[in-house]
């Protein structure tokens, strides 16, 4: 795409690095935002040949479609370990594993807990929606209290199914875990946070300090059956008091 | 014409005039299980299984029955095992990709002799494929996936109506021959929707696995049996009975054992006790013609085309006897052979790429022209078929 703009200044334009292609996904859901501020960043850092990312299998198997870098898409959970792989043989490559609750905090746990513990030198983005969204809208292990979902038609018991895992906390204790937040893509500011986030994330990298994460918790309104701002306005009311958006972990040289 | 009579069946519910409902095979999976007293179920997301899932998480907390949603594959089989080893008939739902992680439980299973249904609703492979296309690739994946290809009895619905039927059968052969059991269903069938005749749904008896009756102190041995085809007495974990239960190879206490020579006796009962039962389990559908110069084989969402195609090729004159395979594994052969009297040709219609059940059925048909009909990417049409056969 173009952009030829005379006498006027230049306010906006989309990342270069993201596609022109035109997204699947559902009005207002923010698989899309995010894809597109982590591009930004790749932009702005000049490292879009340097980059390599690993998508999951969850709403954002496409992501190859729209991220111009080289990119990968693991089995369902397998994200981090195939970003190991990965990055291991090309150490001085950006990678980064983006991927879904589902993937990253139900059958990827095992994943996910081992690559941080080792401190594999990756970011790690991790899209909370708190459902399985792409296979219908399941409970998932981070659905929250009472949550109705396809598969917990009278709400999530925890009793029975456990309190919904707070994944971004758990990994930030171990020590392989360099820099940890948590984020959203709602709203102009949280989007600005998301972007320094994702770049100090990248900084850290070039430095070879160990596992940046970061969380994104977003919406999922066909899942959650609501109109894109119920569901926005839902996820403030409801996913935020639990997963607090916020940093988790920030090392002391990044303060 | 059921190939056997006890597999006619009863219909379950006595009504002289139809009692027609909408439904998936899927849901009729599930309504066949829950008939046949399954009280358990684990469950992870996947497309075209999920609706399995959906329906047990709805329907089982108002048996008093445990659903519960797992954070994948390997523990949604392992959850079903556990309750299995109380006695509590399991049953766990799956496509492809998740297949590929059960194997580890599935041959836990086999090797424990704990009963197990797994409803296996194919999709498009390899790997993680295409989550909405059909596919009957997983034929070898699924029977083979043990290590010394042991057999694991499967069977494949062609109808959402079939579904019930095939999924109380399952559950009768698990229990049976304390074993894992597969339906093995597709895309096609458990997710469309159609004609389900409630008033003419057939179910196989519920049984329940045979318990041992009280023993003296500890005298009770977790695999014990006088030949190799016995299925050993069950004893509840948690019950009057000390159990041992290993997945390593093991005597017929349950202790793990290297190359004993009972322990190498174990390891043969585990197959010899399915292959002695295999013409009980043999079940095929035949729409005969007694003069049938060819004969069609097909199963799962393929014998529906079949039969379609069968039709036409009648109307042309054609004398062709069409069977469709319910128990594909054991292979029924005495009743694919006996099908086979009196044909030149036989063909086998089944929607992969390298014609996986004719690869395994041919030897049957010594001497006879056996000729493959593959599709592959898509459902294979009537026309497909009306095409090979009439040349
Ligand atoms: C082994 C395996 N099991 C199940 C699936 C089916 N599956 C595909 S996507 C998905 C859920 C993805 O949910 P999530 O990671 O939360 O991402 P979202 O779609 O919500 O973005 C599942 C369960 C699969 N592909 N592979």
């Amino acid at each position: 795409m173009e952009t030829k703009i005379d006498s006027m200044e230049l306010v906006y334009a989309k990342p270069e690095t993201l596609t022109d292609t035109p997204m699947h996904y559902c009005p207002g859901c923010g698989h899309g935002v995010a894809h597109k501020i982590l591009m930004e960043v790749i932009d702005e850092m000049g490292i879009t040949e340097n980059t390599i990312g690993v998508a999951p299998v969850g709403c954002s198997v496409f992501a190859y479609m729209y991220m111009n870098v080289d990119m990968q898409e693991a089995a369902h959970g397998r994200a981090s370990a195939a970003a190991t792989g990965i990055k291991r043989v090309l150490p001085d490559k950006f990678v980064f594993s983006y991927q879904g609750d589902g993937d990253l905090a139900a059958i990827g746990t095992a994943e996910t807990i081992h690559t941080v513990n080792r401190g594999e030198n990756i970011l790690m983005v991790f899209i909370n929606n708190g459902i399985y969204g792409m296979t219908g809208g399941q409970m998932a292990p981070t659905s929250l209290a009472g949550m109705k979902t396809s598969t917990s038609p009278y709400g999530r018991d925890c009793a029975t199914m456990g309190t919904p895992i707070k994944m971004t906390e758990l990994i930030a204790n171990l020590p392989g875990a360099y820099y940890v937040t948590r984020q959203s893509v709602h709203t102009p500011a949280a989007v600005r946070k998301l972007k320094k986030a994702i770049k100090a994330s990248f900084e850290a990298q070039k430095q070879k300090k160990g596992t940046c994460f970061i969380e994104i918790v977003s919406n999922c309104p066909s899942g959650w059956k609501m109109t894109p701002l119920e569901s926005n306005d839902w996820m403030e009311k409801n996913m935020f008091p639990y997963y607090t958006p916020g940093d988790i972990k920030v090392p002391q040289e990044m303060k | 014409m059921d190939s056997r009579q006890q597999y006619a069946g009863m219909t379950i519910e006595n009504m002289s005039t139809p009692q027609i409902k909408i439904r998936t095979g899927n849901q009729m999976i599930a309504e066949g299980a829950l008939h046949a007293g399954c009280l358990f179920f684990a469950g992870y997301p996947i497309t075209p299984a999920s609706g399995i899932y959906k329906s047990m998480i709805e329907e089982l907390p108002k048996r008093n029955g445990v659903a519960i949603s797992s954070p994948d594959e390997i523990s949604a089989l392992a959850y079903c095992v556990g309750a299995s080893a109380r006695g509590v008939k399991a049953m766990t739902a799956t496509s492809g990709p998740g297949w590929s992680l059960m194997i580890e439980t599935v041959q836990y299973a086999l090797m424990t002799e704990l009963p197990v249904v797994i409803a296996m609703v194919q999709r498009l492979g390899p790997s993680t494929g295409g989550a909405t296309q059909g596919a009957q690739g997983d034929i070898f994946l699924t029977e083979y996936c043990t290590s010394g290809a042991y057999t694991i009895p499967m069977f494949a619905p062609s109808t959402a109506q079939e579904c019930f039927e095939v999924t109380t059968l399952a559950m009768f052969w698990a229990e049976e021959l304390r074993t894992p059991v597969i339906v093995l269903s597709d895309k096609e069938i458990g997710m469309t929707s159609e004609d389900v005749d409630f008033a003419s749904l057939k179910s196989f008896p519920v049984n329940h696995r045979k318990q041992i009756e009280n023993v003296n102190g500890n005298s009770y041995k977790t695999y014990d049996f006088k030949n190799l085809s016995d299925v050993p007495l069950f004893a509840p974990v948690g019950g009057k009975h000390k159990t041992t239960v290993t997945g390593s190879a093991h005597d017929k206490c349950g202790a793990l054992q290297k190359n004993s020579p009972e322990t190498i006796e174990v390891l043969r009962h585990l197959q010899r006790k399915i292959t002695s039962r295999a013409q009980e389990m043999a079940f095929i559908k035949t729409d005969d013609d007694p003069k049938a110069e060819i004969l069609l084989i097909s199963f799962g969402i393929t014998a529906r085309t079949a039969r379609e195609a069968v039709k036409q090729a009648r109307e042309q004159g054609i004398k062709v006897r069409l069977v469709n395979v319910i128990s594909l594994f054991p292979i029924p052969e005495a009743l694919l052979r006996n099908a086979a009297i009196g044909v030149h040709t036989v063909f086998v219609a089944e929607e992969n790429l390298t014609g996986q059940y004719r690869s395994v059925i041919q030897h049957l048909f010594e001497n006879k022209r056996v000729v493959g009909i593959n599709g592959f990417g898509k459902m294979i049409t009537p026309n497909d078929i009306l095409e090979c056969i009439t040349v």
